[in-house]
Parts: C-alpha cells; sequence; structure tokens
C-alpha cells in the first residue's frame, strides 16, 4: 500500500480530536497530540499573538498519548501507526520509532525518578522502556532490549506508574485493573470492580493510591482537550477544594457545576474533514469540514483546488456530476481529518484516461492513454535516483539539444504534473502498518533512498523504476446490426477493445467493416475508381461514420464521444456483455 | 422413520432450522432441530378407515361400544360428546342447570377415589406427534393464549358468516370465499382443539364416574392443518418441537395480520367485494409460497424477508445506517461511491480487502452500482452478504428465523400507518359497543361471547367489537425485541439494529474454541447455568484485532464492542436450549450433531435485567417445560411439564366457556361447507367411526354436529336432552335437518333464544365454575407432566429433581418457558 496526504506544507492547527498534552513548564510550552498525527509544541506565553511554533511530523495515523521525559528534553509518543517514537522535544525531530507493538498504541506511562516509560496498546502488551537507552539510539544502534508484562486478556486502554517506577497499573476492557511491579515485572494483583473500559488512570507518588483527587496542591491552570481540536487553559486559581475527575475528555457527566465559563487561554483548532465525496471522473474530491465549509480537490496533484465555502455539500455533488466513468484506483481515508489518498496493488492501475480529457496536453498533440495510478506513482517517487536511473543516457542525449530545465522535469517525473514536494509519501504493509513515511522530496536524501530500497514495493517499482505501463482494460462486447434496420443478425463474435475506446471509433469500425463490406460485395465491379479517394476517404471515415450511422444501447443512441466503458455503468447497467446496435440513420 | 426424514423430508426439516441458528450458531456450531419419536403404537389412520363409510348406526353401536369400553385413548369423541352435552345442558334449560349443581358434590367425591385420574388433559399421540403435543400443551397453558385463540376465531367466524351472505349475494364470487378462511384454518383447530380439551376436562369433573382411564383428546384438525400449512409435517415422522412452535407462532401471527388488515377495511367502508377477492388471493399466494421455499431452502426466503426488511429500511432513512448493524456491509468501491457517503465506510479492515478484489470482476461491480442499485440482484446479494457477516460474527439470537422473517414480511405489508389510522377509528367505533375493554387487557379474558352469556362470568366481558389488541396475540405473548449494539470503544458511539424474537436460543455447554481458550480461568466440570447460557446469547462479542470495527465517527478502525439487549420483553419467554454440538463425525447423516445432555441449571425464577436496555423489574417464572429424552438428535421423545398456576385466570378463561355452549353451538361450523368437506375427510379417517353418522352430509362435520351427538353419550342428566339426542342420531337426517337450524341462523336469534335460559342458568353455571375450579385448585403449585395422553402430577421438588443434573441423563429440558410475574 502506498498513501499520501493531501495538507498544506505547514499545518498550523489540530485537524482533530486532540489526544494527550504536556506541559513543558520551564519553557512554558506545551505539546498536544491528537487524531490529526501530528504533535504540536505550543507557546503558553499567553501574550504571544500566534502561539505556534512547530510540528512534530513523523507519525501516519492517530498520536493516542504522549509523555516528556528528562526534565523537558525528550518527548515520547504512542500511536495508532503501531509505533512509539521519540523525539527531541526541544529541536523537535523524531530521533528513533520502536516498532515493538503489534497494534495500536493507547497509553504511555513514566516514571520520573527512573526515566522509565511503558507502553501499552490494544496488543494487550505492555513494554518497559529506559529513556536512557532510548535517546542514546541511533540510525546504526538501533537495537533496544525492553522487558514486556504480559497477562492482559484485553486491549489495554489506559496505564499509569508511580514516579518512582515500583508500581505499574493496566486499564483495560477486561474491566479489570492489573498490577505489576516494572522491577521485576511480577504481577502484583488485579484490583476488580470496574464494569467498563477503563480509559485513564493516575497513581500517586509511592503507588499507594489510585489518584484521581488533586484537591492537596492543585495546580495553577488545567489544560484541557476535547475530542474537538481546539485546547483550552482553565485558570484553577483561587479555586479551592478543586478536584478533578479522571477522564479528561468526558467533563460532562461531572454534576459539579462548572467553575469557570470561559478558557483563559484557546488554542485555536482546524477544521477536520468529515465527509468526501469521490466524482466520477476518479480524480477530485468533494470534502465537507467540522465548519462544513466544502472543498474540491485534485487527487493527482494532491491539491486542494478550491474552497467553495459553506455550500450544500449534496448540491454540490449533484452540480458536479459527469457522466463518465472511470474505474476506481484509490480510497479515501479521512481518520487524520485530512485527505489521505491510499493506492492499493490490486485496482491502482485500473484507470486509464485520454490525456485531453484530464486536461494534459502532449507538446506533440497527440492524445495518449495516461494511466493514473501509474503516474501518480511516478510523481510521488519523482526525486528517488532510482526512477531517473534506467532513462538517463537518454536524458543526457536530449539535455544536450533541448532546452535542459523542461526535459529534466519530464525525465524524472511522469511528463504531466507534480505533487507538492511537502507531500508526506506513506509505504504500508497490506494490513496498514506503517513501514515507512517520507516526504515527497526528500526521496532523494540518501538515507531515505537507501530505506526506499528496502520498502517501495515490487509493483511500484514496475512503474517507477521499470516503466512497466500495464496493459489497458479491455471490454469485451457484440455489435449486433439494430432490429430496426432489418439486416440479419449476424453470428456472435465477441470483440474486445480497450475499455476507454469512444463510441466514435466503433462507429468508424461498423462503417468500415460492416457496412461498406457490404456495399463492396454488391458493387464489387464499379467500386475501382473509388480506390483513388481512397486516401481521402480514410481521413472522412470518422465524419461520414457520424453521418451515416449510429449505436445503440439498451436502445438508447450512443454519443460518439462516450467510452465503453462509460456505456457499460451508465447505459448497458447489467451484467454480462456490453452488446452495441447500429443501424444507419434514417435521414 | 430416522432415515426417511434424514434422508426425504427430514432435509428441509433440518434446513429450515439452519438459518435460525446459524447466526447464532456459528461459533457454536450448534444445531437447534431436534426431532422426536415416539413409541408408533398409536399410528393414527389403522383404526378409523373400515368402519368409516359404515352405516349411520351402525357407527353409533360402535362408538357406543367403544364409550363402554372406556377406549380413553381413541376419546375425541368422547370430548366432542361432552361438549354437547355441557352445551345441551345450557341451552336446554333450567331443568339441566339445576342438575347440574347437584351432581358436583358426588363426582368430586368420586373423582378423589380415583386418584390415578388427573382432572388435565392429555393429548393422544397420533403417530409421532410428541413434538406437537408437547408445545400444544404449553401454549394450552400460556396466560391469554387460549382466551387470544377464543377471541380471533370469534372475528373469524363472523367474518365467515359476513362473507356467507356476500357469498349468496354474488354467486360468481363462490370460488374465492373459502380462501381467506382457509388461512385462518389454525385458528380454528387451535380453538377447537381448546374447546375439546376443556370440555373434557369439564365433564371429567362433572361426571368423573364416566372416565376410568385417562384424559385424552387428539390434536387431529391441528395436524391436518399443519400440514396443509408445512408439507414437512406430512406423515408421522418426527420433528422438532420448536420448529413447530414457531410454525404455529408464526401462522397465528400471519393470521392475525390478515384479519386486521381485512378489519381494518371493514371499518371505513362496507368491505368491498373486490378487495375482498383480492385478499384471499394474496393470502392463499403468500401461504403457498412461503411454505414450499422453507421447505426446499430456508434460506430462500429468509433472503426474501432480509430483502424486503432491507427495501424496508431503504425507504425509510433514517433507519438506514442503523440497520446495518456495523459492518454488516460489504460493498464494491464502485457502489460505495454510487451510494450516499453515510454509507460508506463502515467495513472492516479485511472487508474492505475484499472489496478491493470484489473490483477485479468488473461486470459484478457494475451491476452492483448500476441504476439505482435495487434491482434484485444486488439486494440480493447484499443480503446474502449480510448473511455472511451475521455468521462471522458468532453470536447472533436465534431470531431470523423463516417463521420470524416471514411474520416480519407480513408486517411490513401491514404496515404500522394504517394501524394507527385504524386505532382512531377503531375507537370511534368501539364507541358504539358500550364498555370497550382497553386494547391492552387484550389478555384479559375478555370474551368475545356476546353480551347475553356474559351475565355468567365474573368479568362481564360484554364487549362485541374486536379488539385491536388481539391481532397482537403473538407479538404480545411471545414477541420480544432485541437491540444488537455496536459501541465504538474508542467514542463511545454506538449504532443499533432492533430485531423480533419469539424465542432466545442458548448454548448447554461451553463450546470448544472459547473452552480452550478461557480454560485456564474456569473449571470445566462446573455445571452451567440458564444465566450462564443467556449471558452467553447475549455476551458482549468484542470487534478488535485484525478485523477492527469502522466508526463513522471517527472514521478510523477502531476497537468495538457489539452486544446484544432485550429491549423490549414479552409475557412469555421462550428458551430454546441448544442442547446439539458438532460431534465430529463427518459422515453422520445429521451433519455430524450429537445430543449433549449435559444439563444446565434452570432457575424457578428468571430476570433478565442484566441484560436488558433499561432498568426492569420484572420477574419471570418458569411455568412450562418441553423435555426431550433420547441420546441423539435424530429421535427422541418429547413430553411437556406445565406448572398449574393463576388458576383463578385459567378458570376465567373456563368461567367464560361454561356458560358459552349456546354460543358455542352457534359458532362452532368453524369451515365453509367445500372446506369442512376437505377437512371432514382429513379428520374423520383418524376418528372413531361414530364421528361420521355426522359427517355424512359434510357441511357439518364438526363441532356442532358432535354437539348433539355428545349430548347422547352425555346425556344421562336430562331425559328430555336425551331424548332430543337419541332421536338425532338414530336418525341422521333428522339431524341434517336440524343441524343447520342454529347455523344457518344468524346468530342473534339463538342468542334470542337462549335468552331466558342464561338468565335461569347463571347461577348454576356460576356455580359450576365455581366447582370446577375449586376441584382444580388443589393441584396449585404443581408440576403436570404431559406424556402424550398420559397426564401425571408432582410436587415442584421433585419436578426439579427431574430437571436437574443428577438425574436421568437422556431426558434433558429442550425449551423452556417463563412467564412474566405479576407482583
Amino acid at each position: 500500500m502506498v498513501s499520501y496526504v493531501i495538507r498544506d506544507e505547514v499545518e498550523k492547527y489540530n485537524r482533530n480530536g486532540v489526544n494527550a498534552l504536556q506541559l513543558d513548564p520551564a519553557l512554558n510550552r506545551l505539546f498536544t497530540a491528537g487524531r490529526d498525527s501530528i504533535i504540536r509544541i505550543w507557546s503558553v506565553n499567553q501574550h504571544k499573538q500566534d502561539p505556534y511554533i512547530a510540528s512534530m511530523e513523523h507519525h501516519t495515523d492517530w498520536v493516542n498519548d504522549i509523555v516528556l521525559c528528562c526534565n523537558g528534553k525528550t518527548l515520547i509518543s504512542a500511536s495508532s501507526d503501531t509505533t512509539v517514537k521519540v523525539w527531541n522535544a526541544h529541536k523537535g525531530f523524531c530521533m528513533s520509532t520502536l516498532r515493538t507493538h503489534k497494534d495500536y498504541v493507547k497509553a504511555l506511562a513514566y516514571a520520573k525518578d527512573k526515566e522509565l516509560v511503558a507502553s501499552a496498546g490494544l496488543d494487550r502488551q505492555i513494554f518497559l522502556w529506559d529513556v536512557n537507552t532510548l535517546t542514546a539510539l541511533t540510525a546504526s544502534n538501533n537495537t533496544v532490549t525492553t522487558s514486556s508484562l504480559s497477562g492482559n486478556k484485553d486491549s489495554i486502554y489506559s496505564l499509569a506508574m508511580n514516579q518512582m517506577g515500583t508500581v505499574i497499573v493496566s486499564g483495560s476492557t477486561e474491566k479489570v485493573l492489573r498490577v505489576w511491579d516494572p522491577r521485576t515485572c511480577a504481577k502484583l494483583m488485579k484490583l476488580k470492580g470496574h464494569t467498563d473500559n477503563v480509559k485513564a488512570l493516575l497513581l500517586n507518588r509511592d503507588g499507594t493510591q489510585m489518584e484521581l483527587d488533586r484537591s492537596a496542591d492543585p495546580p495553577p491552570a488545567l489544560w484541557v482537550a476535547t475530542t474537538k481540536s481546539s485546547v483550552n487553559k482553565w485558570t484553577l486559581k483561587g479555586i479551592h477544594n478543586f478536584r478533578a475527575s479522571g477522564d479528561y475528555d468526558n467533563d460532562c457527566t461531572n454534576p459539579i457545576p462548572p467553575l469557570c465559563t470561559q478558557p483563559d487561554q484557546v488554542i485555536k483548532g482546524g477544521a477536520s474533514i468529515i465527509q468526501c465525496h469521490i466524482l466520477n471522473d476518479k480524480r477530485h474530491i468533494l470534502t465537507k469540514d467540522t465548519n462544513n465549509n466544502v472543498a474540491y480537490w485534485d487527487v493527482l496533484k494532491a491539491c486542494k483546488v478550491e474552497d467553495l465555502g459553506k455550500v450544500d455539500f449534496e448540491e454540490e455533488i449533484k452540480k458536479r456530476f459527469k457522466m463518465v466513468y472511470v474505474p476506481n484506483w484509490f480510497s479515501v481515508d479521512l481518520k487524520t481529518g485530512m485527505l489521505t489518498i491510499t493506492l492499493d496493488e490490486s485496482d491502482c492501475f485500473a484507470a486509464w484516461v485520454s490525456a485531453k480529457d484530464a486536461g494534459f496536453s502532449s507538446p506533440d498533440g497527440s492524445d495518449p492513454k495516461l494511466n493514473l495510478g501509474g503516474l501518480l506513482l511516478q510523481a510521488l517517487l519523482e526525486y528517488w535516483p532510482r526512477t531517473h536511473t534506467n532513462p538517463m543516457d537518454e536524458e543526457e542525449n536530449e539535455i544536450n539539444h533541448v532546452n535542459g530545465e523542461q526535459e529534466n522535469r519530464v525525465q524524472k517525473g511522469n511528463g504531466y504534473f507534480q505533487v507538492p514536494p511537502h507531500t508526506p509519501v506513506i509505504f504500508g504493509e497490506a494490513g496498514g502498518r506503517t513501514l515507512f513515511r517520507l516526504l515527497c522530496r526528500d526521496s532523494g536524501g540518501e538515507t531515505e533512498s537507501m530505506l526506499l530500497n528496502e520498502t517501495v514495493p515490487q509493483w511500484v517499482i514496475d512503474i517507477t523504476v521499470d516503466k512497466n505501463m500495464p496493459k489497458f482494460n479491455k471490454i469485451p462486447f457484440y455489435l449486433q446490426p439494430h432490429s430496426s434496420s432489418g439486416a440479419k443478425t449476424l453470428k456472435k463474435d465477441r470483440l474486445s477493445a480497450s475499455d476507454m475506446l469512444q463510441v466514435r471509433k466503433v462507429m468508424e469500425h461498423v462503417y468500415e467493416k460492416i457496412i461498406n463490406l457490404d456495399n463492396e460485395s454488391q458493387t464489387t465491379s464499379s467500386s475501382n475508381n473509388e480506390k483513388a479517394g481512397e486516401q481521402e476517404k480514410e481521413e472522412d471515415i470518422a465524419v461520414l461514420a457520424e453521418e451515416k450511422i449510429e449505436l445503440l444501447c439498451q436502445d438508447q443512441v450512443l454519443d460518439p464521444n462516450m467510452d465503453l466503458r462509460t456505456v457499460k455503468h451508465f447505459i448497458w447497467k447489467s451484467g454480462g456483455d456490453l452488446t452495441l446496435h447500429y443501424r444507419q440513420k434514417s435521414t | 422413520m430416522a432415515t426417511a426424514r434424514g434422508s426425504g423430508a427430514g432435509i428441509p426439516g433440518r434446513g429450515a432450522a439452519g438459518p435460525r441458528s446459524a447466526p447464532s450458531g456459528s461459533k457454536w456450531r450448534l444445531v437447534c432441530a431436534c426431532v422426536c419419536v415416539c413409541a408408533p403404537g398409536t399410528m393414527p389412520g389403522v383404526l378409523p378407515g373400515d368402519s368409516a363409510r359404515a352405516s349411520p348406526s351402525k357407527k353409533n353401536r360402535l362408538s357406543l361400544k367403544l364409550f363402554q369400553k372406556k377406549e380413553a385413548k381413541r376419546v375425541l369423541d368422547f370430548v366432542e360428546a361432552q361438549e354437547n352435552e355441557a352445551k345441551g345442558a345450557e341451552l336446554r334449560g333450567a331443568e339441566i342447570d339445576q342438575v347440574v349443581p347437584a351432581a358436583q358434590p358426588p363426582s368430586l367425591v368420586s373423582c378423589e377415589k380415583k386418584d390415578n385420574m388427573l382432572p388435565f388433559v392429555g393429548l393422544n399421540n397420533l403417530g409421532n406427534t410428541c413434538y406437537l403435543n408437547s408445545i400444544l400443551q404449553v401454549l394450552y397453558f400460556c396466560p391469554g393464549f387460549k382466551t387470544g385463540v377464543k377471541h380471533l376465531y370469534n372475528i373469524i367466524s363472523k367474518k365467515r358468516e359476513s362473507l356467507k351472505d356476500e357469498g349468496e349475494q354474488k354467486a360468481e364470487k363462490g370460488s374465492c370465499k373459502e380462501d381467506p378462511l382457509a388461512s385462518y384454518e389454525l385458528i380454528c383447530s387451535l380453538h377447537s382443539l381448546i374447546l375439546s380439551v376443556e370440555q373434557l376436562q369439564a365433564s371429567f369433573l362433572l361426571n368423573p364416574e364416566k372416565y376410568t382411564d385417562e384424559l385424552a383428546t387428539q390434536p387431529r384438525r391441528l395436524l391436518n392443518t399443519l400440514r396443509e400449512l408445512n408439507p414437512m409435517y406430512e406423515g408421522y415422522l418426527q420433528h422438532d418441537a420448536q420448529e413447530v412452535l414457531q410454525c404455529i407462532l408464526g401462522n397465528i401471527q400471519e393470521s392475525c395480520q390478515l384479519l386486521k388488515k381485512e378489519e381494518l377495511n371493514k371499518l371505513p367502508v362496507e368491505e368491498p367485494a373486490a378487495k375482498l377477492e383480492e385478499k384471499p388471493n394474496q393470502n392463499s399466494e403468500s401461504n403457498g409460497s412461503v411454505s414450499p421455499a422453507e421447505e426446499e431452502d430456508p434460506t430462500l426466503s429468509r433472503h426474501g424477508g432480509d430483502a424486503a426488511k432491507e427495501k424496508l429500511l431503504k425507504a425509510n432513512g433514517k433507519r438506514k445506517s442503523d440497520a446495518e448493524g456495523g459492518n454488516a456491509k460489504k460493498k464494491s468501491k464502485v457502489s460505495k461511491e454510487q451510494i450516499a457517503p453515510e454509507e460508506n465506510q463502515r467495513q472492516t479492515r479485511s472487508k474492505r480487502k475484499a472489496t478491493g478484489e470484489k473490483m477485479e470482476n468488473q461486470t459484478d461491480a457494475i451491476a452492483k452500482c448500476s441504476g439505482d442499485s435495487e434491482s434484485a440482484k444486488p439486494t440480493q446479494k447484499k443480503s446474502r452478504l449480510r448473511l455472511n457477516w451475521l455468521k462471522s460474527s458468532c453470536r447472533q439470537p436465534s431470531i431470523l428465523s423463516k417463521f420470524y422473517s416471514l411474520g416480519k414480511l407480513t408486517t411490513n405489508l401491514g404496515s404500522k400507518e394504517p394501524g394507527k389510522e385504524y386505532d382512531c377509528e377503531f375507537e370511534e367505533s368501539a364507541v358504539k359497543c358500550e364498555n370497550g375493554d382497553s386494547k391492552e387487557e387484550y389478555h384479559e379474558p375478555a370474551s368475545p361471547v356476546e353480551s347475553h352469556h356474559g351475565k355468567g362470568t365474573e368479568k362481564e366481558p360484554k364487549k362485541e367489537g374486536t379488539e385491536l389488541a388481539v391481532f397482537e396475540l403473538v407479538e404480545k405473548l411471545f414477541q420480544g425485541q432485541l437491540v444488537l449494539r455496536t459501541r465504538c470503544l474508542e467514542c463511545e458511539c454506538f449504532t443499533e439494529r432492533r430485531e423480533d424474537f419469539q424465542d432466545i436460543s442458548v448454548p448447554v455447554q461451553e463450546d470448544e474454541l472459547s473452552k480452550s481458550e478461557e480454560s485456564s480461568e474456569k473449571p470445566k466440570t462446573e455445571m452451567k447455568t440458564l444465566k450462564w447460557a443467556i449471558s452467553q446469547f447475549a455476551s458482549v462479542e468484542r470487534i478488535v484485532g485484525e478485523d477492527k470495527y469502522f466508526c463513522e465517527n471517527c472514521h478510523h478502525y477502531t476497537e468495538a464492542e457489539r452486544s446484544l439487549l432485550f429491549d423490549k420483553m414479552p409475557e412469555v419467554i421462550t428458551i430454546h436450549l441448544k442442547c446439539f454440538a458438532a460431534s465430529g463425525l463427518e459422515f453422520d447423516c445429521y451433519g455430524g450433531l450429537s445430543k449433549i445432555n449435559t444439563p444446565l441449571l434452570t432457575p424457578l425464577r428468571l430476570s433478565l435485567e442484566e441484560w436488558s436496555t433499561r432498568p426492569t423489574n420484572d420477574t419471570y417464572g418458569l411455568f412450562a417445560v418441553v423435555m426431550h429424552s433420547g441420546i441423539t438428535i435424530s429421535s427422541g421423545h418429547y413430553t411437556a411439564s406445565v406448572k398449574v398456576t393463576d388458576l383463578q385466570s385459567l378458570e376465567l378463561d373456563r368461567g367464560n366457556f361454561l356458560p358459552e355452549p349456546g354460543y358455542a353451538a352457534l359458532q362452532p361450523e368453524p369451515l365453509t361447507e367445500e372446506e369442512a368437506r376437505a377437512v371432514a375427510e382429513d379428520y374423520d379417517d383418524g376418528e372413531v367411526s361414530f364421528r361420521l353418522s355426522g359427517a355424512a352430509p359434510p357441511g357439518k362435520v364438526l363441532s356442532k354436529k358432535n354437539m348433539e351427538a355428545v349430548g347422547l353419550l352425555g346425556g344421562q342428566k336430562s331425559k328430555a336432552d336425551c331424548e332430543l339426542c337419541a332421536s338425532k342420531q338414530a336418525n341422521p337426517e333428522k339431524l341434517l335437518s336440524v343441524a343447520p337450524e342454529p347455523r344457518g341462523e344468524p346468530s342473534a336469534q339463538p342468542r334470542a333464544e337462549q335468552g331466558e335460559p342464561p338468565g335461569l342458568g347463571a347461577n348454576g353455571l356460576e356455580n359450576k365454575a365455581l366447582y370446577v375450579l375449586q376441584s382444580l385448585k388443589e393441584y396449585e403449585g404443581k408440576w403436570l407432566l404431559f406424556d402424550d395422553s398420559e397426564v401425571k402430577v408432582t410436587e415442584e421438588k421433585d419436578f426439579l429433581n427431574s430437571l436437574s443434573p443428577t438425574s436421568s441423563s437422556t431426558s434433558t429440558p429442550y425449551l423452556l418457558f417463563y412467564k412474566k410475574i405479576v407482583e
């Protein structure tokens, strides 16, 4: 699977629900992590106009939890892409990725005194990590030992460890809290009593109490993130007997009257896409976001084409309906609140279109057939040197006599379009686990290039490196004289043509091979003269054919511009092989 | 016999059970079909035929002889006789009524003397019909069932009369007028069986000295009706008790829908003849088509049902998403795009993959998304896919049985809106009939009897008009609703799908898979309780791992919990114990299934609150159990145990009945003439010849004629009565001339006739009812074991012992019936 995300180069606002927050009081920085897969660093200095500082992007799925360790130097994140990542929190880059989990990683726990971090997830596993070892990892020294705590029978949704690192507790759908000693990895006990999934846990310092009560020492302020994308700061100054409920995203269950009604500071969130519709051309997508704004996107160019504002989504879909049929060749995913387009080997090459239809002109004025999936893969990997190696010789030659700049681009990419260089490209397993994520433009880098060698699947290599274009889709069909023409039914020959063959071409075929043959056989002797005009006639054949005959499907006269797959999809509509009827135009 | 079932009719039978169990059973791999065999000693058809066509006088003699011999096993005639006797007594004036109470004390004494005779009526085995007998006994004792059937029967007979009138007016419609009534035949059969049981019981209580062997009647007419409904029941093969229950309930439900519809049509305008004509045809069509379909390919009929359901849901936009119940839909991407976006995404990952593969078959995809995607083919495909889904999700309710889907279909036909309209209109019309009982109280012994007769009963159910509620007999009594709730563990949003159920199928044994999974936790030897079984049925299933749930709210594959909750509970909860498990013997002709004899700890009281959508204080008490004894699934014997409770309400029914004979005498033609003829032939072949004296003129075969005849049998009370009856019997022609009289008259006239006697007889009737009640009182709280014609009584603790695990290993509970306990 190859996926890419259509997005702005800088995604300044949380696009989707925020799952986790960490505050670095020393630097007055807030870390947010959420469903848009991006960890963002914010300044909580209220006087700053724009609190956004930086994004930490490497995850490809929801970030479920983050912890700030080593006095704010290191950030560890857990994500539904099944990885745990170690970040340099000050500089905001990813230092290493831990792939031991087999399912979404839902929770992290941190023992400050020991710089010990535990991660747990839906794979029922808990792994213990020594942060100091993690931060020492490099690309070459990337092995890390971990101890795992087993015993959970169900997916783990929450995890807590005391500051001293002597007790660790997991909460899961099992409705049992399991307790271990992380030093010995020994099971200590099970705590029963919950009747539903335990989603949040907190331990006091020595691990003797499940701490859900902060009344002793209320923090000066509380940052609250919800499934909305904005994050609010609530002042707690002057509030006594403050009690915070255990789960931060479900405060409506708390019967206590609101302490404050206005947040002290708001980190504004962005809108996330909640609805999308792929148009019939299988290239453009209409989306609607949480603010009810509708937008129009181009999948090929991986960009937004137009903001349509708050228009009626369904109306817009109707308005942009085109009676053309192009097979599916990608799927769309909205989990991050942005468009993620995924190409899968099974259908990626299904869609061929004519360059003209797609709005691409070729220099020589011809109308080549383009494979959308193929072109897109080429565009996504256009910076990867391996994709340029083969045509190198030709390129050198051509650069010599033709305009270098122009020609260079053609040789690198697909010759028709590019995707924005900041586009994240994700290679994943068939099941969905991410193998490798990089930005489009980075594929030229040495490390990335090497990693690509390992991760790019063969079917992508075939088209990007070896330039083996996939075969056209053939569509079988039958041609019969229309019953009204009175002609006797011919032997039922099964014809086959490219599924994007235009009806016009079939008409030419009919005119030339069937009707004219009939005529010729009748007038064999007298047709010698016409041979001279044959050249001329050939050019006119299309015109003549259109003048003289028409094609029907299901008794509906076909537009010569329609292609066979569109006829099959919109007019034939049924199973079995497409059958077309021809007849001579009545007048 | 067993083999015959296995190879021939048996396949449809088991097949029919398949779809019901499949959804619930894929994990459990259990099958619900349970088949019974009985000692073939009482093969029907052996006795009746020869004497059947003999001369009337001879027949009479024969019957009398039989009577004298106390050949109680073929007792139906006597039943009818008693019926008549009772009625005759009522009808024929004060004299009798005075006699009856007088007769009570001695009879009570004699009853006590013969402690081997119980005042409860068994059902003769007509050849492997214990599956039916056991179910009928349970139904008989279901609170409200008898009354409901009587009420329905009343409506039907009124309809019949009006039809007849119409038929006379329009001769050309003669051909179709029977059809609608034919579809009510099951109710009529049930009614006549209930009557005969009640009458036999009453007769026994009043004159116990006449009975020395056992009290039993033959459910022959009902069996014949059943065979008409579903050819599966032809012959004398063993069948599954639960299936027959579903068949009966399904049919009643269907008939109720029809009746209701017709009732609706009648109200606004005088029923137009044209409609009448159509409806019958529809009925017969649906009857005809559904049952063979069930027979041959139950899945097919289910698909039909599903498809219809789906269409309905489609039309009903807001439930669209609910209907999917989560990941139900697998569609090709093509169709995905064609259809509204909200439908797009509910897929698990693997399904999505599957979609991709499907794409390769382009034609298919095209076909699917073509047009408005409502063509039959895609629809069917969808439902088939859904079926797969149901299978894969392991634990589903067994509610998707064939009859369920059949019922569903009819529900759809008789859509709710007209029902509502009807409600109002009906209210108006109800104003006319003085005191309309509340519609919810349908199960109260609201007697269908005309007000004249009502005087004798405490309740005074005077209402003449029909109550809407009565049409919901099955729904109210047996049908509950389940909610299949899928909750995303991430956002905790859930989607719900509702499904009706008439029984719940629960496992009796932990299935192999989960056993191995959880082996460490619990010792395997631990006795399973019913509670455990229900929690298995309603257990929470997690959608985790590779095949996560696509949450529409999260736009992501998330873990989810799928649970089954009871949303609406019926009066009677039927629990079907899946006593059969895969034995692993591939070559077994029963699909490698063997019976599990592991018993389940069965409580007397049950609360389903734990699995309900809302808190409820309802408790249910065990009142009937159908037991299956036998070590294989291919054969065995069914018995029914019923707890004698709520005698008060039972006796109220009885009270209704007792003063009713005049009325019953008017009503009894359950059939139009042609039908009667047809049924008469069938019906009589198993009967003692005596019956046939009346049957010779085909029109009046049934109760009426026999009632006349009964007069003779029971005729010791009043000379006049005796004479009357005797003369009738002696002279069939005379009988003929007499019989049509009451029948032919519009009901009003006989009523007028009776106007006096009931007044006079009220005391006597009340006494009689009271007496009957008292004599039954001693059985309150005890359990009756109905083993075909044999009835035994046990104390509760003994009964529990028989259910308990330590006792007999091959006799295990198969169906448990709990009724709501009114605090």
